[in-house]
């Protein structure tokens, strides 16, 4: 059996080599790197919030020179319309209530944090410390993050549809229904191939993006995540590849998972926008397990680690019954 | 080799597409299976090579229930040539017979060069990826394929597809020699001569019935009119009679100078392939 499976890895490694495969790896590889570091950074190296006060009882004495006053709350209104990623406060009643443009609920706490700690002095309020990223780390990080869980969604899903759909085209895959070796070894070196390839990706992507110290401290968690995240991925690809007929019914689905697995999660987990039935996507889960790793906080919750091997179990069942009755079909 | 009793299938709840089938192959013999598309005889196969499951009745194979024995004992004593040639276009006829031939014990495989040259493979394209060879180049190569581990039982399917005149021969040549050492051959086609010169027995199924099994000759002879047309030559004019059997018992019963010809008017398989399956060959 061993045998015949590094036989079937090998030939796999052959098809991805001719494919092209590796090669976009790279590529994506290079480009995603000098993207974070040369275009993400800089371009998210804003200003700070500005925070502007209104105090029209001069309550506070001694505020921070970064606080900007304004004279009424219809000035404060206005400036916050102008600026809509400023914090304003109104000390009017006599207590802080802090004014925003817009925001989701964790931006917002953490201006409001921001905003506090400037209004306050630090003996009077303690912000809440997050990590002890650097702002360029945390945007390496989180950019890191984004563009692995991207590489493997999209770009890991197409890989394998374009080496089955050769195989399938081609007709080997009902030669393989004849020769002596277990059939479920043609699915798990395909998964073998991909998932190696997805762990060897996140590694250079975490080590060229993060650092050398911090990824040796994120790693293992990262690629626990990798490996869920690469093995539904793959077990998806392979399964729509046994179910359509040829690569444009494959493009179709393609846009339809595109848009229903990526734009909700990154909408929810990058903007303002919050969907009360994120929490029950499942990739916005693995996401965020991926997203914690890389912040050093992984996933210990059992549930989560229980539910994504059942929910590789089960699609590795699907795309078994699929890839059988592929072997069958006429030519 | 093959025993297979009451045999059907269903494709969903009402799409039976085999009904009680009942046929014996002996080993070492070469049988047709012969039908109009969509008659079940890829269905058949499919079943006797362990590709589809959930049959009923019962299918035997080298003396085991084929349903009771799908290890990979049993695949390596078969070989299959499939109605088309799949291969590995990226790469060559070479490294596609290795990959395949690499799931096989190496004591049991044949030396692909040799079987390549049996098979008259034209020696410069042996480095150069299927995608640029011809339809008759890839079916050797898939022949090739099927024939390398020197399979007990043999499935092919058309296997004279695609090949010119010369080829059809060759291959004719090498499934006889299988024969001479004593591989069964379960034959899949639509090519009557190809049937009528190499099968011991045929098969003939339409809409998953068996409706005739003998052998070729046997299903010539019970099917023929037993008549004779003689052409002759009489007082310079060329004439035609068409005569019983029995009556040349006594020797040409009309006055002639010369006889030209005489043809029987027996069935050719393609003949009897109309008459049982009541579709023309396409």
């Amino acid at each position: 059996m061993w045998k015949s499976f590094c036989i079937l890895f090998k030939k796999d490694c052959q098809m991805m080599i001719a494919g092209k495969f590796f090669l976009v790896a790279v590529g994506s590889l290079l480009i995603y790197t000098l993207f974070i570091n040369f275009g993400y950074i800089n371009f998210m190296n804003m200003q700070l919030y500005n925070v502007y006060l209104y105090d029209p009882q001069g309550t506070q004495q001694e505020v921070s020179e970064r606080i900007c006053p304004v004279s009424s709350l219809e000035e404060l209104e206005t400036v916050l319309l102008a600026d809509t990623n400023g914090v304003g406060i109104d000390l009017s009643s006599g207590t802080p209530n802090i004014i925003l443009y817009y925001g989701s609920k964790k931006v917002d706490k953490h201006r409001a944090d921001y905003a506090s700690l400037l209004l306050y002095s630090s003996d009077k309020y303690t912000a809440q410390i997050v990590g002890t990223n650097t702002t360029k780390l945390k945007q390496q990080k989180e950019m890191s993050c984004e563009l692995l869980f991207i590489e493997i969604v999209a770009v890991g899903f197409l890989g394998i549809a374009s080496v089955l759909f050769k195989e399938k085209q081609m007709g080997v895959i009902r030669v393989h229904a004849v020769l002596p070796l277990k059939k479920s070894l043609f699915i798990l070196s395909k998964l073998a191939v991909f998932l190696v390839s997805d762990l060897v990706f996140a590694v250079l992507l975490t080590l060229l993006n993060v650092g050398f110290f911090d990824t040796i401290h994120i790693l293992p968690a990262v690629l626990v995540q990798t490996a869920i995240l690469s093995l539904i991925m793959a077990l998806m690809g392979f399964g729509c590849t046994m179910l359509l007929n040829d690569f444009k019914q494959f493009s179709l689905a393609y846009l339809i998972i595109a848009l229903f697995v990526a734009t909700p999660i990154f909408l929810s987990a990058n903007t303002s926008i919050k969907m009360a039935w994120i929490d029950w996507h499942p990739f916005y889960q693995v996401y965020m397990g991926l997203k914690n790793a890389y912040f050093g906080v992984p996933v210990t919750s059992p549930v989560y680690y229980i539910c994504s091997a059942c929910g590789i179990a089960v699609l590795f069942v699907i795309v078994q019954t699929a890839f059988h009755k592929e072997m069958g079909k006429e030519g | 080799m093959i025993e297979v009793k009451n045999l059907t299938f269903s494709y969903g709840k009402d799409k039976q597409v085999l009904h009680s089938l009942n046929f014996v192959v002996g080993d070492g013999e070469i049988f047709g299976f012969l039908g109009p598309n969509g008659s079940g005889k890829s269905t058949t196969q499919k079943i006797l090579t362990g590709i589809l499951k959930g049959h009923g009745g019962t299918v035997s194979l080298f003396g085991q229930d084929i349903s009771m024995v799908h290890t990979q004992d049993f695949f390596q004593k078969i070989g299959v040539l499939f109605e088309f040639p799949y291969l590995y276009a990226n790469l060559s006829a070479i490294d596609n017979l290795k990959y395949f031939s690499s799931f096989y014990p190496a004591k049991q495989l044949r030396d692909i060069g040799e079987v390549l040259e049996e098979l008259e493979f034209k020696s410069d394209f042996l480095k150069k990826p299927v995608s640029s060879y011809s339809k008759g180049m890839r079916q050797r190569v898939s022949m090739a394929r099927a024939l390398i581990s020197n399979p007990q039982l043999l499935f092919l399917d058309e296997p004279t597809s695609g090949l010119d005149p010369t080829g059809a021969v060759l291959f004719r040549k090498i499934i006889e020699e299988e024969r001479r050492k004593g591989t069964t051959v379960f034959l899949t086609t639509h090519n009557m001569l190809d049937a009528d010169l190499l099968c011991d027995r045929v098969a003939f199924i339409t809409n998953g019935n068996i409706v005739a099994l003998d052998t070729p000759k046997r299903l010539k002879e019970q099917n023929s009119k037993r008549r004779v047309v003689v052409s002759y030559l009489y007082q310079g004019r060329r004439e035609e009679k068409t005569i019983e059997i029995p009556e040349l018992e006594a020797g040409i019963p009309f006055l002639h100078d010369e006889i030209l010809s005489i043809h029987s008017e027996e069935p050719t398989l393609e003949d009897m392939f109309i008459q049982y399956t009541g579709r023309g060959l396409s």
